[in-house]
């Protein structure tokens, strides 16, 4: 024990080596400690990740006992199929509706929540609810009021003499994608309110309230003092909401299966189809890789904040 | 914040009010209403804002007919084994990363991280044929190791920021009292932490109880199926659509996970928008 306490006392106690924490030699139980989740890590993430981008080089049906080297030619089978290219292209559609969407709303109701009033705590409490049900029973709230024949959606358009017959939004494209879209941007609203809430906490009041007397109104406070301010969550939450509307899969694939025909196809159910349904693992990887490569943009930015901000 | 006192902003801002929450609120309400509207109701062309003769037959219809209790205990089953995996494995990784330097360290962390970021979706490509080979397709122990992919990295991340802010001068006393490093932890430092854990606990409890991309793969018995992929062939299949069965199954298999986010809601937010706000 001695020798332990010589040893804290021997290093010079600077405030920067305190901030290493269990002092230096004590590697080998940082390492010891980070093990498990290595392993796990390892198991279940690396290397069905590494295995799925060594798997897009090879052709493996399930037909086939063992996989067959084939170098680059499922990328050159995509190059060559429409119905891969529509996918990509229904993606960003899906992935710019939904954040622009989520981020409008979740911003307006972030600066709603942050003016005082009566009943705001339950309130904010209340709108944090769609994000923790179930993907499946928020495709089932959404498909119900989406209902060709008993919708809600229906009867409210038709009640204000929007639309004079019912509507099988469903079974429409542009329908089908409206439905996917809503579900998302109600699913993404509570996050996104939660980052721009905390992000408002620390705002400077006596700096609004100095515009304020100079005679700034509500829309200059909000342009030139909050927006300014609010600018690294804004970026934050808008690289963490294209990520997840990227891998979106559970709404899309319970709300409409992909359809009607393939309009609602983004690539994560493209992929689940191409190895699921018709077990072309080997293609379906590398469409998998290909929606990787369209993850790396935001991914890089991500990570590049969270570098900053350590 | 804003200045309402004029007419004008307070109109603008009491629309914004009423038009984002109807957006957020209407599903939610509809939710509640349908489930308690008896099948003669539910299906008019003109909903009826309330239930006239609110009914509870679906709740009981979907309790004691259908298979949903049984696809409850499998989501429980699974959901907390995953849940109480994530969090012991991020636990010891994330005072690993906190308090401890080595080389590799913030690389290593910051892949772990960047791996939040592979889809869900390409995993289960390679996690389908591994578990398959040995053996744990269509098992229990094979959907709950597969799920540690959805939180492991952000579950570590987020006990990592907790313990980065626990005091070195705690450890180093302990340390010069002669405990171990697997002692102090254990003793000192998990108990001033409970509730990073609980979220962190409640963060990957909730994704593998809302999964449905997952189970619907991995799982093929029926008396392993949970509520995520039971709810969809039970309620929303090719030949009928029993929409106030989805209903009240929907709530019941909601409640759980509201219940338990209801009480532990403010921990939770901090978790997840920890360093990303700063």
């Amino acid at each position: 024990m001695a020798v332990i306490e010589n040893n804290v006392g021997a290093y010079p106690v600077s405030p920067h080596a305190n901030r290493g924490g269990l002092k230096a030699g004590q590697s080998r139980m940082g390492l010891l400690l980070l093990l498990p989740a290595a392993i796990a890590f390892s198991a279940v993430i690396l290397y069905p990740f590494l295995s799925a981008l060594g798997l897009s080089l090879f052709e493996y049906t399930v037909e086939m006992m063992e996989p067959r080297y084939i170098g680059f030619e499922n990328f050159a089978k995509i190059a060559s199929d429409p119905d891969v290219w529509a996918a990509f292209w229904t993606t960003a559609v899906y992935v710019t509706l939904t954040t622009l969407g989520t981020l409008v709303a979740g911003l307006g109701w972030a600066l709603i929540m942050n003016q005082p009033f009566a009943g705001r705590g339950v309130l904010r409490s209340l709108s944090l609810l769609p994000w923790v049900l179930p993907s499946t029973v928020s495709a089932f709230i959404w498909g119900w009021i989406f209902n060709s024949r008993y919708g809600v959606l229906n009867a409210f358009l038709m009640e204000f003499g929007i639309i004079d017959f019912p509507r099988a939004w469903l079974s429409t494209p542009e329908g089908a994608m409206l439905a996917v879209v809503l579900t998302k941007i109600w699913l993404s609203i509570p996050l996104f309110m939660s980052f721009f809430l905390a992000g408002l906490q620390n705002l400077d009041k006596e700096q609004i309230d100095a515009a304020r007397v100079d005679g700034a109104g509500n829309w200059a406070v909000l342009r030139d003092h909050i927006l300014p301010h609010l600018r690294p969550v804004l970026i934050i939450v808008v690289v963490l909401g294209v990520i997840g509307n990227l891998q979106q899969f559970d709404t899309i694939y319970a709300l409409t299966g992909g359809g009607p025909v393939r309009a609602t196809t983004v690539l994560s159910v493209e992929v689940y189809r191409r190895a699921f349904e018709q077990w072309d693992i080997g293609f379906a990887s590398a469409v998998g890789v290909l929606w990787v490569a369209s993850l790396l943009p935001p991914a890089f930015l991500y990570l590049r904040m969270l570098v900053k901000g350590n | 914040m804003f200045d309402l006192s004029s007419r004008q902003a307070k109109f603008v801002f009491f629309l914004a009010l009423i038009v984002i929450g109807f957006f957020l609120f209407f599903p939610l309400y509809w939710l509640v209403i349908s489930s308690l509207k008896a099948n003669a109701e539910l299906y008019q062309v003109v909903p009826t804002p309330f239930p006239t003769m609110p009914s509870l037959q679906h709740f009981v219809t979907a309790l004691t007919t259908g298979k949903l209790p049984m696809y409850l205990t499998n989501s429980l089953i699974t959901s907390t084994c995953s849940a109480a995996l994530v969090t012991l494995l991020a636990l010891y990784a994330g005072f690993s990363f906190a308090k401890y330097r080595y080389i590799g360290r913030q690389p290593v962390m910051l892949f772990m991280l960047s791996a939040q970021m592979f889809p869900f979706g390409l995993l289960l490509i390679s996690i389908y044929p591994l578990m398959s080979e040995i053996g744990l397709l269509d098992t229990r122990p094979g959907l709950i190791l597969s799920y540690i992919v959805f939180a492991l990295p952000v579950s570590t991340y987020m006990l990592y920021s907790y313990f980065s802010q626990v005091p070195d001068e705690l450890i180093d006393a302990a340390r010069a009292d002669g405990a171990s490093d697997l002692r102090i932890f254990h003793t000192i430092v998990i108990p001033i932490s409970i509730p990073p854990i609980v979220t962190v606990f409640l963060y990957s409890f909730m994704w593998s109880w809302n999964d449905l991309l997952y189970s619907m793969t991995l799982i093929v018995s029926e008396d392993k199926r949970t509520i995520g992929p039971g709810l969809l062939l039970t309620y929303l299949n090719e030949v009928n659509s029993d929409w106030g069965g989805a209903m009240a199954a929907s709530l019941i298999a909601s409640a759980p996970i509201v219940v338990a986010f209801m009480f532990l809601q403010r921990y939770f937010i901090q978790g997840v928008t920890a360093g990303a706000v700063k």
